[in-house]
């Protein structure tokens, strides 16, 4: 038996073997492609999560961690990678104008060209040898024409002479020995790759620049990496690397520019600056209230509702109605009531001003505008609230009431002794999700107002009913053309931390909840 | 007899990967993002007309704009996205920021375009795409209410508070927004966003945002605000319904509104737009410019800028694309043609029109631009104050 057993569990281990071999030489393929593109950040963070994995099911010792091992690994890459990879950014520039690593952008600088002083521009014919090698027959303005081909110098040549073919009325030759002439539809499939051709000797060379033309062109700059500057080659101009672009004394940039580090620059900006500071207090507290009285009311509101249906004839149609709100979608429903508040086109103003005399400005005043907004949230949210006390309401033994009543409890007795904190126990759990999730409600907040009306004198735009997600949201993104990562990721640390401490808050309190048990 | 169908399989399986390496070495094919479809048809045609021409086929797709402009800049370094793209031309900055956009050059055939077609899509000197179609918004008037167009800001307040006094309309003139609808009430007043430069590039160093022009603008809408004639809920479409049921005498808005309008059946005519005073030079609206640019980043550029400038850019293809879609064409002899009252009143509104700018700064621009015109309409602020404040958000992100 014993012998079985450690053959079947050799086997075991060379299968093993096989499939994380397998498994792993996948994983490198794409880790190496990761490198190749240059997202080293990931690759390194997918090494180690492989060299983890590798360890837990190649190790014996490590057996008891193969249950939750993929687990760990998937929540390494999709949760804790992110949220480093965030921390990064914001010490970057990264952002629209520097969206690449410093070897890129200079590749991309040296592979611009430009046409020297004296440089010729040329008509121009190709040809091609049945080896792939090409040649140009290229036409000055003025004089004979020129046979060029990549690494040797311009030859002057007469049609006619030396296996040239005759011309035709263009003055370029029909055939050349050795070579093709290529007709224009086969030039213009392979004309981007004609273009990357040098032809004629270094460094007089001649490229493509259009169907017609071909110029003397000549790279216009160079990276000097012992001094870590670029030169320009036309002017002599040396730039020197500033934040991630290389500038010139003169001030002149060359773009693109690159992915510097850039430390807390981003956070100092903002944090050093009270008209940022206090405003972000302000949005977060306003937060934190919209999210409370979301919860506050919907619960209140669908309770209220659940206790006066109970029972009650035709409570099922009611109920049926009331719930209502529930399968329209969020979007749609935010729309109506963002037009029926509309002061110009909604029957809800000329409805209060008949009754009131005067309507408030449900889009433009900041307070009536927050009213605005958790008064959409409750009706989106109190048939949750009201299907799931039902439900709970159903669950509290009818025995407690009896005893109650025998005791002479009241109906408010009843309820505030009995109902409420029985189905607090039950709905807390329920309440703080809901809570959370309010915290970060960008729909309602967002459909209704987008955040607005504004905050005045801040130092960038906020809005009085933003909350911290559709604030950073318009910050970073929401601008058309602009792309400012780093910055996005500064904020979003710093909304990192502030919700980060709102959670353990929350844990403390579901905590002392279950003490209180 | 195993061996020997494996020995069939493995040799098929060659013969069919030899095959397709050999076939992709030969296909060069363009492709082409737009991010509407009205164009789709046509361009597919003219894509066909390419291929007979020339042996290259072309694929246009239908993208979102957001999504091209990712890629253009994202993915720039790894070099995704298609060969060449359609955009409007203030999303260009960004892209020649980031190295995308391939230069264009025309040559001779600049002639053929509208000056500031080429202007929209020239960035630093230099030209980085091919225009196609313009834009601009126009002065609407209810012909039935104002059967004269007022030519002055002042006339048409006058005009309008007659007509409110009679309980003819509840609102003098549509503001859809008080930033790129509202554009021509400042420019009359002499405001501008950004100066250009000595190369003629809009530039952050000059920025006209609270200058004396953009601040009397924003008085004279503050000024309708106050009197009650402009509600103080600057809201799209709550501008566009009033216009429609004949209860605003005014509006400004875009060729987009026609449909609607017409649809409604409300009397109406575009014009230029007023002046600050009697003689004085009309209001001119931002210019969009739609345009094709080559990315940079693919190795097809030499033959998206041949598509571009030696195909695309002929009279008779404009024509087919203006037939297809009649949006005012970018070339000029197609756009001085064009002979329905609408787009001779868009083209009258536009004359003078500046393309929008594209730098990067101009995204900082909206955001703070929207907060000031809502602070003023709130009452919270003055248009100076407003102003001011929405300079100050430009800069402190500008500077970064």
């Amino acid at each position: 038996m014993r012998h079985i057993n450690t053959q079947l569990s050799r086997y075991g281990y060379i299968l093993n073997l096989g499939v994380m071999g397998v498994l792993l030489a996948g994983i490198l393929r794409v880790v190496f492609q990761l490198y190749a593109d240059g997202l080293y950040p990931l690759a390194s963070a997918l090494s180690a999560i492989t060299v983890f994995l590798a360890l837990v099911y190649l190790r014996r010792r490590f057996t008891p961690l193969r249950w939750f091992a993929i687990g760990v690994g998937l929540a390494m890459l999709f949760t804790l990678y992110p949220i480093l990879y965030t921390f990064y950014l914001s010490v970057t520039n990264m952002g629209s104008g520097h969206l690449m690593t410093k070897q890129q952008a200079i590749d991309r600088l040296e592979s611009q060209l430009y046409m020297p002083e004296g440089g010729k521009t040329y008509g121009w014919a190709a040809f091609r040898s049945p080896d792939e090698a090409y040649a140009l027959w290229l036409l000055p303005e003025e004089g004979p024409g020129l046979l060029a081909r990549p690494g040797q110098p311009l030859e002057e040549a007469m049609p006619g002479e030396d296996g040239i073919g005759a011309p035709d009325q263009d003055g370029i030759p029909l055939t050349i020995d050795g070579y093709e002439r290529l007709a224009q539809n086969q030039v213009v499939p392979i004309i981007s790759a004609l273009g990357a051709i040098d032809f004629g000797e270094p460094p007089d060379t001649v490229r493509i620049r259009s169907l017609r033309e071909a110029v003397t062109l000549k790279p216009k700059y160079q990276y000097d990496p012992d001094r870590d500057v670029m030169v320009d080659q036309e002017t002599g101009t040396v730039y020197r690397p500033v934040e991630g672009t290389f500038t010139s004394d003169d001030g002149e940039t060359l773009t693109p520019g690159y992915i510097v580090y850039v430390g807390l620059h981003h956070f100092e900006r903002f944090l050093g600056n009270e008209r940022f500071r206090e405003p972000l207090i302000k949005i977060f507290l306003w937060n934190v209230s919209f999210a409370f009285a979301s919860v506050f009311l919907s619960f209140a509101v669908g309770l209220v509702v659940t206790l006066l249906f109970e029972g009650l004839p035709g409570s099922r149609v009611i109920r049926a109605l009331l719930i209502i709100p529930w399968p329209i979608p969020v979007l749609v429903s935010i729309l109506i009531w963002r037009s029926m508040l509309n002061p110009d086109l909604g029957f809800v103003a000329p409805l209060l001003e008949s009754l009131f005399g005067s309507s408030p400005a449900w889009f433009q005043n900041a307070m009536w505008t927050r009213v605005a907004v958790i008064l959409v949230n409750v009706w989106l949210s109190y048939p949750y609230f009201y299907v799931i006390s039902a439900g709970a309401i159903r669950s509290i033994p009818h025995e407690i009431y009896d005893a109650a009543v025998v005791d002479g409890a009241s109906a408010w007795g009843k309820f505030q002794h009995i109902t409420l904190p029985l189905l607090l126990r039950i709905l807390m759990p329920l309440l703080i999700a809901s809570f959370t999730f309010n915290f970060n409600n960008f729909n309602v907040i967002y459909i209704f107002n987008f955040g607005l009306p504004p905050m005045p004198n801040t130092i960038v735009p906020m809005g009085q009913t933003d909350i911290l997600i559709s604030f950073v949201y318009r910050l970073a993104f929401i601008t058309s053309n602009v792309t400012d990562y780093g910055l996005a990721a500064a904020i979003t640390v710093m909304l990192f931390l502030l919700i980060s401490l709102m959670v353990v808050f929350q844990a403390r309190f579901t905590n002392l909840f279950r003490e209180a048990d | 007899m195993k061996k020997i169908l494996s020995l069939v399989v493995i040799a098929a399986l060659l013969c069919i990967a030899g095959a397709s390496s050999v076939a992709t070495a030969q296909d060069v094919a363009l492709t082409l993002w737009v991010y509407d479809d009205g164009r789709l048809e046509v361009l597919n045609a003219l894509g066909d007309q390419f291929e007979a021409e020339y042996g290259v086929a072309l694929t246009v797709e239908v993208v979102d704009l957001s999504e091209i402009r990712n890629i253009m800049t994202l993915g720039a370094a790894s070099g995704e996205g298609p060969d060449m793209i359609i955009i409007p031309h203030d999303n260009l900055g960004p892209l020649v920021e980031n190295g995308s956009a391939a230069p264009i050059d025309l040559g001779d055939k600049v002639d053929f375009f509208l000056p500031n077609a080429i202007d929209g899509f020239t960035y630093d000197g230099q030209l980085y795409g091919l225009p196609l179609a313009v834009e601009n918004i126009g002065f609407f008037r209810n012909t039935d209410l104002v059967p004269e167009a007022p030519t002055t800001w002042a006339e048409v307040a006058e005009v309008g508070a007659a007509l409110f006094d009679e309980g003819a309309i509840d609102s003098v003139i549509g503001f859809p927004d008080l930033t790129y609808n509202a554009y021509p009430v400042y420019t009359s007043f002499g405001g501008y966003i950004f100066g250009r430069d000595e190369t003629g590039s809009f530039t952050v160093d000059d920025i006209g945002m609270n200058n004396a022009g953009m601040v009397a603008g924003l008085t004279w809408i503050e000024s309708l605000i106050e009197d009650g004639l402009v509600s103080e809920n600057i809201d799209w479409e709550a501008s566009h319904v009033l216009f429609e049921t004949g209860r605003s005498a005014f509006i400004m808005t875009g060729p987009w509104a026609i449909n609607r309008f017409d649809t409604a059946g409300v009397p109406y005519a575009i014009s230029a737009f007023p002046a600050a005073e009697e003689g004085g030079e009309p209001g001119y609206p931002f210019l969009g410019v739609q345009g094709l640019v080559v990315n940079a980043n693919k190795d097809n550029v030499l033959l998206a800028q041949l598509f571009a400038v030696d195909f695309l850019a002929t009279e008779d293809n404009y024509q087919a694309i203006f037939d297809a879609e009649p949006r005012p064409s970018a070339w000029a002899s197609i756009f001085e043609s064009a002979s329905d009252p609408n787009t001779a009143g868009f083209n009258e509104a536009g004359v003078n029109a500046v393309p929008m700018p594209s730098i990067p700064a101009m995204g900082y621009v909206w955001d703070a631009w929207v907060n000031a015109g809502a602070l003023v309409a709130q009452g919270e602020l003055t248009p100076q104050e407003a102003l001011d404040s929405a300079v100050e958000q430009i800069l402190a992100q500008v500077e970064g």
